[in-house]
């Protein structure tokens, strides 16, 4: 007779073959196990290091606690880069997500014509964010850029749009707006085009109006693609890199100011000064920080819901 | 012979074949990519003594450089040449990558009639060297001599005063007050290189560095509070020339080697490579140099390149004769004419390049009195510098300070303790 444990792993063998474990185990094995190599052992291994004084050309590395998260707390840049990055995120998720609806509502009332615009709005989406933020960086230039000579022609004097620290957020607001905003045209079309026509040929005949409409109508329906706009453009404004990198790299002829925000801060400690550890210190304060918001967002939502 | 027994054979002669007849690679790493063509020169030489080796040369920007090196040591996938900047050098020799100076090579650094002691000292720790300097970048005043001209100047300025004087009569405003053209482009953005160059007037008044040795190897002590009133004056000349009616820059002009090749800047405080980069991007700017201004003291800050031999080299020997060659007085002379970086080698013979290049001269001639001073190396070098340096800029922006001592010192005590607190993390504050 088969002992106790024995009979369980016998019974979960059974269970194993007769729902095709293995073939499972074949078809999704490598894929979990990618995942976990590419996304689940890299997040794991910054948490460790980021308990470590860890410097890439350095034999010893030793452990120091939370002596890196404690740093963290008296850092002047890391604190200017988390209020940036705040303002930035929150200023580019509601002008991108307040635009791309509003464009996206207009092209539905041009409907035949509406893909013509739809591409024209998502070549910025396809083009890499690094020669695109090249593109702006002349066009910010302030002695040669177009949009000081555009400005020029009403009268307004030259800005240093990327010089000035009080211009440059909005500056890369307006790149990051650019860039972004026909993936969520693309979103927002998709969900007004799954809203049932009825609905609103119904509120037409009891006499509500298009704000009407849109206020009870489309916005409750839209309410789980917004959700998904929401969440999606915080956690990639909320790590704006290369937009940031290219515009505030102060060169030769063009110098600009050194706007801060959260992922350059990470770059810089990791890979110009090769503080591993406290750069580590640094993304996990970042994983935290977009989990909450995400968090946040999603309960906000149910609520209202 | 049958078909199985034919393949086994080939399997069998390929890898007993295959492992002898590769070269061994011997690869050289270079941040500097317009030194290339003098390494090219040698690798041509080198293989046709070593055919059974492979000279490999990859350029990068110097970020990358620094990036790549910084993360190919610690495993093992190095270069064998390591062409350091002497920033760079304390993290590779800390942690024991470079190989000590063979005595042949050590007998040239050392001798002060062939290589002055102050970059030797640089590379020397206890008594051994671990790379033989090669190159130096120096500081130098440029000035436009059209402008100067302009301007009824007929002499560059001797003292850190009279430049500031001179700035003033050169800088040129529209009808509005805007600035058209500097007087002097000083370093407004990139803070680690900011920090650099407010330094290169702080030292001629302070006679030290900002960033100085510490008595233990490997530490820096900072000068600044030590310097109180010259550190403040340093300061007050900078935001008093960036305000108000004696303003002589702007930040949206363009700046740095740039500005002055695009004629926008009368004067500019740069290193060596300038020169070249001046004549190809300004090839009608009519330019001249002069030795940095001075103060209390006069010096010119130095960078310079070291090469070493890393201690996981296979081929240490061979790439130690690479070195040599590298010091060969034609390959020198190529350096020297490609790149414009001057060879340190004082027992080699360039006045024929002086003769046919006299801007070099403020760069490359011994002049009395004329302190040469390279920073410190160290660990924390790029952090530190960064820092003091957003410090620095924030302060040029905020007009209240001018003509304000009390709020620079403010700005100055700020920086010194960022400086102090950084040094102290990395565990290399000088007692």
């Amino acid at each position: 007779m088969l002992s106790h444990p024995a009979s369980r792993l016998a019974r979960l063998y059974s269970k194993f073959r007769q729902h095709n474990g293995f073939w499972i185990l074949v078809a999704l094995g490598p894929v979990y196990f990618l995942f976990a190599v590419i996304r689940i052992y890299p997040i794991l291994e910054t948490i460790r290091l980021s308990f470590f004084r860890y410097h890439i050309t350095k034999k010893k590395n030793p452990f120091i606690g939370l002596r890196n998260y404690e740093r963290l707390l008296s850092d002047d840049a890391f604190h200017a880069a988390l209020i940036n990055t705040i303002q930035f995120t929150i200023m580019a998720v509601l002008i991108t997500l307040f635009l791309a609806l509003l464009i996206a509502i207009l092209l539905r009332s041009i409907e035949p014509v509406s893909p013509i615009f739809e591409i024209i709005f998502y070549i910025p989406v396809v083009t890499p964010w690094v020669p695109a933020s090249v593109i702006w960086k002349w066009l910010y230039d302030p002695m040669y850029g177009l949009i000081n000579y555009a400005i020029s022609l009403f009268g307004i004097p030259k800005q240093g749009w990327l010089q000035e620290p009080n211009l440059i957020i909005y500056a890369i607001v307006v790149v990051a707006v650019w860039k972004m905003l026909g993936y969520y045209i693309i979103v927002f079309s998709v969900g007004l085009k799954n809203i049932p026509t009825t609905y609103l040929e119904a509120a037409e005949v009891d006499g509500a109006s298009p704000l009407e409409r849109l206020r009870y109508i489309i916005l409750p329906l839209l309410r789980p693609i917004i959700l998904f706009a929401v969440v999606m453009s915080t956690i990639q404004f909320f790590n704006v890199f290369a937009p940031v990198y290219v515009l505030t790299a102060s060169a030769q002829g063009a110098p600009a100011y050194d706007l801060k925000v959260v992922v350059t801060e990470i770059y810089r400690n990791g890979f110009q000064y090769y503080r591993m550890g406290y750069a580590g210190a640094q993304s996990v304060v970042l994983l935290v920080f977009v989990m909450m918001m995400i968090t946040l967002q999603f309960m906000v939502f149910r609520k209202e819901h | 012979m049958s078909k199985k027994r034919f393949c086994w054979m080939t399997v069998i002669f390929i890898l007993a074949a295959g492992p002898a007849a590769a070269k061994q690679n011997l690869s050289v790493w270079l941040g500097y990519g317009e030194t290339l063509p003098a390494f090219e020169m040698v690798k041509e030489k080198f293989e046709k003594k070593y055919p059974d080796i492979k000279v490999e040369i990859l350029t990068f920007s110097l970020r990358d450089f620094e990036a790549k090196l910084a993360s190919a040591m610690p495993t093992g996938a190095g270069p064998d040449l390591l062409a350091l900047h002497d920033f760079l050098f304390p993290r590779y020799y800390d942690n024991g990558y470079l190989e000590p100076l063979p005595p042949e090579f050590a007998a040239i650094a050392n001798d002060p009639t062939k290589m002055n002691p102050t970059y030797t000292a640089i590379v020397t720790r206890e008594g051994q060297a671990y790379g033989m300097p090669y190159w130096t970048g120096r500081s130098t005043l440029f000035y436009n001599l059209d402008y100067f001209q302009e301007a009824g100047l007929t002499r560059p300025p001797d003292t850190v005063d009279e430049l500031w004087q001179y700035a003033e009569k050169l800088v040129k405003k529209d009808t509005d007050g805007n600035i058209e053209r500097a007087g002097i482009t000083m370093r407004l953005t990139g803070p680690s290189g900011g920090i650099q160059k407010f330094g290169y007037l702080y030292y001629q008044m302070a006679g030290e560095q900002i960033f100085e040795l510490g008595q233990k190897p490997g530490t820096v002590r900072v000068t600044l509070k030590d310097n109180m009133d010259v550190a403040v004056q340093a300061l007050l000349d900078r935001i008093n020339h960036l305000h108000g009616d004696r303003k002589v820059d702007d930040w949206t002009l363009k700046h740095d080697a740039q500005g002055f090749a695009s004629g926008v800047a009368a004067m500019l405080l740069r290193e060596t490579w300038a020169i070249a980069f001046i004549k190809k991007n300004g090839p009608n700017i009519n330019f001249n140099t002069a030795p940095m201004p001075k103060g209390k003291v006069r010096g010119a800050f130095n960078y310079i390149e070291i090469l070493s031999v890393s201690t996981q080299s296979k081929l240490k020997s061979q790439t130690w004769e690479f070195i040599a060659m590298l010091q060969e007085q034609e390959v020198l002379n190529t350096l020297l004419t490609t790149s414009g970086y001057s060879p340190l080698r004082k027992d080699r013979d360039f006045s024929w390049f002086l003769k046919d290049h006299p801007r070099y001269k403020a760069v490359m001639e011994d002049i009395a009195d004329y302190n040469q001073y390279l920073e410190p190396p160290n660990i924390a070098y790029e952090e530190m510098t960064t820092r003091v340096g957003e410090v620095l800029q924030a302060a040029y922006r905020d007009g209240a300070l001018a003509d304000n001592p009390e709020g620079c010192k403010k700005v100055i005590l700020k920086m010194q303790e960022v400086a102090e607190d950084i040094l102290e993390d990395n565990g290399i504050l000088s007692e």
